[in-house]
């Protein structure tokens, strides 16, 4: 941070060995993206096309981009391209791989290939040898001036809108031949699926290589300075942009569907999120109370498979699902809550297992007829406001619409919710005597909060909105059945919200779209795809426990040494 | 008019007495310093007024009314205490630990939080304002932002006081203020607790740096194995022998009278 | 009457395989306040490490060779898993928030049993496993009471590993050394005790005992399965607060005691809640009215307070 500017003179004086071979590094990946990559047809980029980057060759030429850092020594330089090289190799390596595989063999690679190999270990070795001794990047704040707030707005709001345009690029990357969902073994794979998973894995490590790139050139804390001043802003446009996606779709549901069972699978991780991550209190059974309220939604949807027969009105449905799961939530919390922390832990793993046990069982033979065990409550129908049916498709706006559009948007909304619900409870007095519960309970408890009652509160609420969220579960996938509340399902919520990063909304939504698209995307992967999330749970608790979006109150710890030196450097 | 009075207190640990048929009553405003060997029960007799504890036997009243039993409710009663080794809430920012402290003076539930109305933000506008005001009584209104767990020592010492002053207490109770401080930190310390008793609060603290004890308190007790050996003035106490033997260790009439400790 | 002392046998047998896997959680939490949430893949591990013994040996192997061999492969690869387990996974985080070697456990869990799943040959579904012991081997203990032959040893095994255990925990050096770190890991290190040894020891030992457990239980139904692990897991660890967690004779007693729930609920909890569907359910409301009525457990529980 002091000595910023030695280094600057020796750049000047005579370009070291680091900048060179980095350099020269950079140029041959720029070249390799233009020259063929496949010998053969059918990987996805139009990968045997000289004179045009496509595909995972655009991937490898954008995290070649940061070496024109190398003209300029801006703060973090050194950091950042140490970190592109990282990935540029990850990417390179990876896709060689894919094209070699899908191709039948090395042989089969095209032109490009051999440059690209060369210039990321040149990348990765000039890196290393850059001067390490330059400054850390801060964050910039714009100064107060009459353009900052056109200019900030447009950042932030641009921001929200590349998320989303980026996630949905993700979701309409092809993802297999074969319809997906299935859960079973499907056997060889085609070509296609190996393809497609790896042209998908180059996009994901792309995007995080250029995030880090981004932060550590210290233009993530600058995002962080500019939507932490308008953060309706940038929630609003996020929401918009969300709201959008329908529209780009051209009618087809596909990927919306899977969207919105993205978005239902993030509300249940935030709801999680006040649980864990503001409170503090491990629960390994929460998909059980999201399995509550799907099974309440389902035996009042007028299904004709529900034993009831009752139909209620979904609004009331989903108000009920989530008092139901909530009062669950009691139930449970009462007695153990005031019991160590790891006590509540195991006590939520029995009850998830009791409650799959119940449900797999009252089927009318093991015991009361009401669910239809292992079958599940199915056929449910479609939802109806008025004279709006969610099973019909749509025209708004002369763009046809399919009829997932509807589901879509009422996840959105249920998210919204959710989000808004953690966002202000965390800013409010409740949220702050949680996180004053989970920092230290005895001091909570002698600066006047009822410790055990707010636990009870964190663990009924995040009951509650898991239960809402299942209802609204059941109308999507128009079924409640028992092998989708299983121990396996709380433990990826739970990590989803480790991933993303503890007590924060982008974390939880990030944690959720990765571990839901992952393994949607990643065929080569199904079967190990649980190991796959094994190993990376261990490795996330020993490398970076904080998660992917550190939390606020670290965000404010850096923002605090935001200070003038920093701002100096970049200017 | 006294606002503490705690009759025969007593908490055994097992075989352990740590603390025996106390009595102490403290008088509104004033300040009462507890002094005594380690391990003579100061920091267990404070646990037990303050619910940390609950005491064998004895019991506490509060302007009157019997003390209640949980630590939160002690807390809202208007009895309110630091810790010995700083129990802050490290990765909330200051500002926010002593806007914590005005949580049982407040009420907004989940759905004033979640819909926030306009008696929402006045009761946040309010409770900040008082915490901003309480940083600056203690002398860190220019570190509202900093995370407490990146304050230093002296700096977290005076958070905890105004975490606790937030609480609206009429009772302080202070776990050795002053440990860990050099001189000019020990000698603002005293100007923060005259600050607190000109803002009529009692204040009962424990404390092993006598000069602090003498200089500052109205009175003074004494603890020695569990048992009060004597109260009184500050120049009545530093003149007993009785405390100068307890220090040194000589046997006193208490223990020669069949104290089995 | 003869149908609930046949239960009470088959509720021994029961809990004597909780009790040996309880073992395993209750050292560890007593001395690290770790719920080793993988423990009851160590004891997967055992079974499925015993099979692979077996099957290196020649075929025709008579039993009273092979079985103890098995036993020791079956222990060998448990202890190695879990002694790789603590170095690599938990001790990293010794002084990591409570969170994080909990939800480490988990993830180690769920490796553990995809890693039997995936790569052990034939394993996705039960392997068979050899039925050394004859099971139509039976001694009858009343008009119509009869314990089989891999019942009796399950029992057997269990009650020597049992006592053997709490022998050394009482008279050994490293066990009154384990008793010293339970109680307070700081002053047990200013007395000069390795507690990283200490805690290994704790890891092995509960490892041993847990494949035990695996061996007999693949004896007793002839077959191992890579998740067999999650549901006894968690019922031992379910036995070890039962009897006080970080109390060796409660881990235990609490085994028995839940061994004898599962089995007479089953038996003879009210219709339609009777029958071996509901069997795991029992157990965990077993679990919640516990903690309820007494969370530290029927003997009391012996953990050091963490500062």
């Amino acid at each position: 941070m002091t000595s910023q500017t030695i280094p600057e003179a020796r750049v000047r004086s005579a370009p070291d060995l680091g900048v060179l071979l980095t350099g020269a590094g950079a140029l041959l990946l720029v070249g390799s993206a233009l020259l063929p990559w496949a010998g053969y047809a059918g990987f996805p980029g139009k990968m045997t096309l000289s004179g045009y980057p496509g595909g995972a060759r655009l991937y490898v030429l954008l995290l070649a981009l940061p070496a024109l850092a190398l003209l300029r020594p801006l703060p973090g330089r050194a950091a950042a391209l140490r970190a592109a090289a990282n990935v540029e190799l990850a990417v390179v390596a990876l896709t060689v791989y894919f094209v070699a595989y899908a191709g039948g063999g090395f042989v089969n690679v095209g032109g490009g290939v051999y440059p690209a190999m060369i210039g990321a270990i040149l990348y990765l070795v000039g890196s290393r040898r850059l001067p390490t001794s330059e400054a850390v990047a801060e964050g910039v704040a714009l100064p107060d001036a009459s353009w900052r707030f056109p200019v900030e707005s447009l950042v932030v709001a641009g921001t929200a809108g590349l998320a989303l345009w980026l996630f949905v690029i993700g979701l309409g990357m092809p993802s297999s031949s074969i319809a997906s969902g299935s859960d079973l073994t499907l056997g060889p794979l085609s070509i296609n699926d190996v393809a497609n998973s790896g042209q998908f894995l180059a996009y994901v490590i792309t995007i995080a290589g250029v995030a880090l790139v981004a932060g550590r050139l210290g233009l993530l804390k600058s995002l962080t300075i500019m939507t932490g001043r308008h953060p309706k802003l940038f929630v609003a446009a996020g929401f918009i942009a969300a709201a959008a996606f329908p529209f780009t779709q051209n009618g087809s549901g596909e990927s919306l569907s899977i969207a919105a069972r993205i978005g239902v699978f993030a509300a249940a991780a935030v709801g999680l999120n006040i649980v864990v991550g503001l409170a503090g209190l491990l629960d390994l059974g929460y998909i059980a109370f999201f399995g509550v309220g799907a099974y309440f939604g389902a035996l009042v949807s007028g299904s004709v498979t529900s034993v009831t027969g009752v139909h209620l009105p979904f609004a009331l449905t989903i108000v009920l699902g989530g008092l139901v799961s909530g009062i669950f939530g009691l139930l449970l919390g009462a007695p153990t809550l005031r019991l160590r922390g790891d006590y509540l832990a195991i006590v939520t793993l029995g009850f998830g297992e009791i409650f799959r046990i119940t449900v797999n069982n009252l089927d009318g033979s093991a015991g009361p007829s009401l669910t239809n065990g292992p079958n599940g409550v199915s056929n449910i129908p479609d939802l109806a406001l008025g004279s709006f049916n969610f099973g019909a498709n749509h025209t708004l706006f002369g763009i046809d619409l399919s009829f997932q559009s509807n589901y879509y948007w009422l996840e959105l909304l249920l998210l919204a919710f959710v989000m808004t619900s953690f966002l202000r409870l965390s800013e409010s007095r409740i949220g702050r005597a949680w996180v004053a519960i989970r920092e230290d309970e005895l001091a909570a408890a002698a600066t006047g909060i009822n410790t055990t009652r707010l636990k009870l509160l964190a663990f009924a609420l995040g009951a509650t909105l898991a239960g809402a969220a299942g209802t609204v579960n059941a109308h999507v996938v128009k079924v409640a059945a028992p092998d989708s509340f299983t121990f396996i399902e709380s433990a990826t919520l739970l990590a989803a919200i480790i991933l993303g990063g503890m007590g924060t909304v982008p974390g939880a939504l990030l944690g959720a779209t990765v571990l839901y698209l992952l393994p949607e995307k990643l065929r080569f992967l199904h079967d190990l795809r649980l190991l796959v999330f094994g190993i990376a749970l261990v490795l996330i608790m020993r490398f970076r426990p904080e998660g992917l979006v550190a939390s606020k109150r670290r965000a404010r710890e850096f923002h605090d040494h935001e200070t003038d030196p920093a701002a100096e450097a970049v200017a | 008019m006294s606002v503490l009075e705690a009759r025969a207190v007593t908490k055994r640990f097992g075989g352990l007495t740590a603390v025996k048929d106390v009595d102490l009553v403290v008088n509104e405003g004033e300040i009462l310093g507890l002094i005594g060997p380690n391990g003579a029960g100061k920091t267990t007799f404070f646990n037990c007024l303050t619910g940390m504890e609950t005491p064998t036997a004895g019991d506490v009243t509060y302007k009157g009314a019997p003390l209640p039993k949980r630590p939160d409710l002690i807390t809202k009663a208007g009895v309110a205490r630091t810790f010995q080794n700083i129990r802050l809430f490290n990765n909330m920012t200051a500002l926010e630990n002593v806007i914590v402290g005005r949580h049982t003076r407040t009420k907004a539930g989940v759905f004033a939080a979640v819909g926030r109305g306009p008696r929402y933000h006045r009761e946040e506008r309010e409770s900040e304002q008082t915490a901003r005001d309480l940083l600056t009584f203690v002398g860190l209104g220019r570190v509202g932002d900093e995370l407490a767990k990146s304050l230093p020592y002296g700096d977290q010492r005076r958070l905890e006081i105004a975490r606790a002053l937030a609480t609206d207490p009429g009772l302080l109770l202070l776990d050795e203020p002053t440990a860990g401080m050099n001189p000019n930190e020990t000698a603002a310390a005293i100007d923060l607790v005259k600050g607190v008793q000109a803002r009529g609060i009692a204040v009962v603290l424990i404390e092993h740096d006598m000069r602090f004890v003498f200089g500052l308190c109205d009175r003074v007790a004494v603890l020695v194995q569990g048992q009060k050996l004597l109260e009184g003035s500050p120049s009545e106490v530093q003149s007993d022998d009785r405390v100068i033997a307890a220090y040194l260790g000589k046997p006193t009439e208490a223990e020669t009278a069949g104290d089995k400790q | 009457m003869d149908v609930f002392f046949q239960q009470l046998v088959n509720a021994i047998v029961l809990g004597a395989t909780y009790g040996l896997v309880a073992l395993g959680y209750t050292m560890v939490y007593g001395i690290v306040q770790l719920i080793n949430f993988a423990h009851g893949e160590i004891y997967m591990l055992g079974g499925f490490g015993a099979l692979t013994t077996y099957l290196a040996l020649p075929s025709g192997t008579p039993a009273g060779i092979s079985l103890p061999l098995m036993l020791v492969g079956g222990i060998a690869v448990s202890v190695t898993a879990a002694v790789i387990m603590e170095r690599f996974a938990y001790r990293p985080l010794r002084s990591a928030p409570r969170l994080a070697p909990l939800i480490t456990a988990i993830g180690v869990s769920v490796f553990l049993q995809e890693l039997v799943r995936n790569f052990y040959p034939h394993a996705r579904s039960a392997r068979n496993f050899p039925q050394l012991v004859n099971p139509d081997y039976q001694i009858r203990l009343g008009s119509n009471v009869q314990i089989s032959a891999p019942q009796l040893l399950t029992v057997t095994v269990a009650l020597v590993g049992m006592v053997t255990l709490s022998t050394f925990v009482r008279r050994s050096r490293t066990g009154r050394a384990m008793q010293a770190t339970a109680q307070d890991p700081d002053t047990a290190r200013l007395m000069g005790i390795d507690t990283d040894r200490i805690i290994v020891t704790a890891f092995v030992l509960g490892a041993a005992l847990a494949a035990l457990a695996g061996v007999s239980s693949g004896l007793q139904f002839g077959q191992v399965d890579f998740h067999m692990g999650f549901i006894t897991g968690v019922k031992a660890f379910t036995a070890a607060v039962l009897g006080g967690i970080g109390n060796i004779s409660g881990a235990v007693l609490g085994g028995f005691i839940l061994g004898l729930v599962e089995v007479m609920a089953t038996q003879y909890a009210p219709d339609p809640f009777s029958g071996g569907a509901w069997k795991d359910a029992w157990s965990f409301v077993v679990l919640i009215i516990v903690l309820v009525f007494r969370p530290t457990g029927l003997l009391g529980e012996r953990v050091a307070a963490r500062a």
